[in-house]
């Protein structure tokens, strides 16, 4: 019982027992949760995953072959049913050798040894006896009691690490996701502190929306969560928010999310259908799971649809902290977004702080080419910039004879920028906003095209080019390195707009290209710095005189 | 004329006895030091496989050599002496069979046979006592 092991001192611990009944030993067996392909002794495949298999590739599972009668699992294939099906035979194997092990009377003979994991207060013993040349094989205190063994493990203090699957009572925390094709696979484990988003198709129909299981919510909130691997300690899955989803796409947030609202069939719909999960779970830092919420957005269907597409998250937020999306941890991960926002002027005092917005993915952003090209018909589709691609875009600007200038320029202005460009953009990937001298200031550029320099001719020039130049660095030890951007450079290039005769027009291409520049400098050996000889007279050396 | 009391099956059995007992220690030698090399056999367990094997080696010796001396010179506490040795010999036998470190199959072939000369031989020891009393 855990009050009385509180009093017994640390044991040393051990590994994890080893396992050997051959009926539950499969070295195939690789995934989680999931049927692994060609896998006859994997407990995750059913007989329809059987029925697949075209061999198997673990025939027999057998323990120490030297023995001389001893159990062997056989797994096989049976080919000629239809459809084929998983033969599975425990037999027991015998050795016709004369040299075969008919008894033995040591218990470490047909087993590897656990090893002794070190830990703080066993670790000068170890050194002592391993750390030589050589070592003798047999350590004094050889400790084989299976019960001592099961014992300290249940003593031990199990935590979730990262990308270990989350524990709920009967099996795991799915988030259903694609696998082969875009239907939906319930087998998909959350891992820990792994943040995922996932959209799959889900085949539904009115009469028998009742009984598909997962789109009703009960599915996603009906068993606990463990908050530690293998204890009893349970996390219940709370209701955070409902959003309705009506069938033209209209969502409201429902004010009461107590109420469980399961799939019913109402005037020809079913409503109450999952449409999209996404799970927050609070984690302490010592690998537990405190809290769990998920919030619904419920749909309904009608007689026509035969599949929904249903989207999963799951986001992970540490206790006590508000969560601040990174792009990297601390240099900048290629594929992430960069990081940018405003340095608000306060008066009198300069504010020293930079001001982001909350959607990581709308910071510092470049046009998105459309299949519409024209540039003043687009909706204001904006890319956003991942750190390390290069990125080029642009459309077409028709010009007729009546359109203005300076509108024209602002709007154009306002094309290429966006409603908010940034002036700061982060140096780190995890740089703070109340770290100011972490951000670096983009540099503005312009560059006019001008054929023929006329000064009489006052000559409207329009933006038709806006290149973000980022200059990165390598920085930190050579071994890993991390991305640092060190300048932003947004260079607008205009050109002079002459004028049309009436009825003309003219396309003239606008692109926008955002280019990422490795200028590290190359790498530079450091040294420890020389010991010196720090003599020095004592204070009183000289004592009855100063 | 004096009838002869010694046993001819008795020494028949001796003489297998021995033949075979030579080609036991041999083959028992030299499966221990496989079994060294081939299994983990930890320096303990193995020096006292080795050490009962030597005492083996000698009981059995002795114990074949009083028996022949006794059956030939028809003298009963030679054989009585061989008799009580035959249990220590049967002791070791089963300890060979039944509680060495690594039992082999050829082990338990080989004690067995042992075990099955020791057995017959006693029950022709015994019966030569009572003869020659």
């Amino acid at each position: 019982p855990p009050e009385t092991s509180a009093a017994v001192p640390a044991r040393t611990r051990r590994g994890p027992a080893p396992v050997t009944d051959v009926a539950k030993l499969c070295v195939c067996d690789l995934l989680v949760a999931e049927c692994d392909v060609n896998c006859c002794c994997d407990p995750d495949c059913s007989a329809a995953d059987f029925s697949l298999f075209t061999t198997c590739s673990v025939p027999v599972v057998i323990g120490d072959s030297h023995l001389c009668s001893q159990k062997a699992a056989i797994y096989s294939l049976d080919v000629e049913a239809n459809p084929p099906e998983r033969v599975f035979k425990l037999i027991d194997q015998v050795n016709p050798s004369i040299f075969c092990i008919h008894a033995t009377n040591y218990e470490q003979a047909l087993t590897f040894s656990s090893p002794e994991i070190p830990t703080s207060e066993n670790f000068d013993q170890l050194l002592k006896q391993f750390g030589s040349a050589t070592f003798s094989a047999e350590p004094e205190s050889w400790d084989m009691n299976t019960d001592d063994r099961n014992l300290s493990d249940a003593n031990e203090t199990y935590r979730y690490q990262y990308g270990v699957p989350i524990q709920t009572v009967d099996a795991f925390l799915r988030l259903p996701s694609p696998v082969v094709s875009s239907w939906c696979s319930d087998e998909n484990p959350a891992g820990f502190l792994v943040n995922q988003a996932t959209k799959c198709i889900r085949s539904v129909s009115v009469e028998k929306c009742d009984d598909i299981q997962a789109v009703s919510m009960l599915f996603y909130i009906n068993s606990s969560i463990l908050a530690v691997p293998k204890s009893n300690h349970m996390v219940n899955i709370s209701v955070q928010s409902i959003v309705v989803q009506s069938l033209n796409g209209m969502r409201t947030l429902l004010s009461d999310s107590d109420v469980l609202r399961l799939p019913m069939i109402l005037d020809e719909l079913c409503i109450n259908i999952v449409l999209g999960v996404s799970y927050h779970i609070t984690y302490t830092d010592a690998g537990e799971i405190i809290e769990a919420a998920a919030a619904f957005v419920l749909g309904a269907i009608n007689k026509e649809a035969l599949s929904i597409e249903q989207s999963f998250e799951i986001s992970f937020t540490q206790v006590n902290t508000t969560p601040v999306p990174v792009s990297g941890n601390p240099g900048y991960v290629v594929g992430l977004p960069v990081r940018a926002g405003f340095r608000p002027q306060g008066y009198p005092f300069p504010v020293e702080m930079i001001i982001q917005t909350t959607n990581k993915y709308s910071q510092l952003t470049i046009l998105q080419s459309t299949s519409n090209q024209d540039c003043l018909a687009a909706q204001g589709a904006r890319a956003p910039v991942l750190f390390g691609y290069n990125m080029i875009s642009g459309c077409k600007l028709r010009i007729t004879a009546a359109m203005k200038c300076q509108p024209l320029t602002q709007a154009l202005l306002d094309l290429l920028k966006g409603q908010s460009f940034p002036e700061y953009v982060a140096s780190f990937g995890n740089s703070q906003a109340q770290d100011v001298l972490d951000w670096v200031p983009i540099t503005h550029l312009r560059i006019s095209e001008q054929r023929i320099y006329n000064t009489f001719q006052s000559s409207c020039q329009i933006p038709v080019s806006l290149e973000i130049e980022v200059k990165w660095t390598k920085y930190g030890s050579l071994v890993n390195p991390q991305a640092r951007i060190v300048n932003v450079t947004a260079t607008i290039t205009t050109i002079t707009l002459k004028e049309l005769p009436s009825g003309r027009e003219r396309t003239i291409p606008i692109t926008s290209s955002v280019v990422f520049t490795d200028v590290s400098s190359p790498a530079e050996p450091g040294y420890k710095a020389w010991p010196t000889i720090n003599a020095k007279l004592p204070f009183d050396f000289f004592f009855p005189f100063v | 004329s004096s009838s002869q009391m010694s046993s001819v099956p008795l020494q028949l059995l001796f003489y297998v006895n021995g033949i075979y007992l030579i080609f036991y220690f041999l083959a028992t030698l030299a499966i221990l030091l496989y079994k060294s090399q081939a299994f983990s056999y930890p320096e303990d367990f193995l020096s006292v496989d080795l050490t009962l094997l030597v005492i083996m080696a000698i009981a059995e010796v002795l114990r074949l050599y009083l028996g022949v001396r006794g059956n030939l010179t028809e003298e009963e506490g030679l054989l009585g002496l061989s008799l009580v040795m035959t249990v220590g010999s049967v002791f070791l036998a089963v300890y060979f069979l039944v509680w060495q470190t690594y039992v082999l199959k050829i082990d338990v072939i080989l004690n067995t046979i042992l075990l099955l000369f020791c057995g017959m031989e006693s029950i022709l020891k015994i019966s030569a006592i009572a003869a020659f009393i």
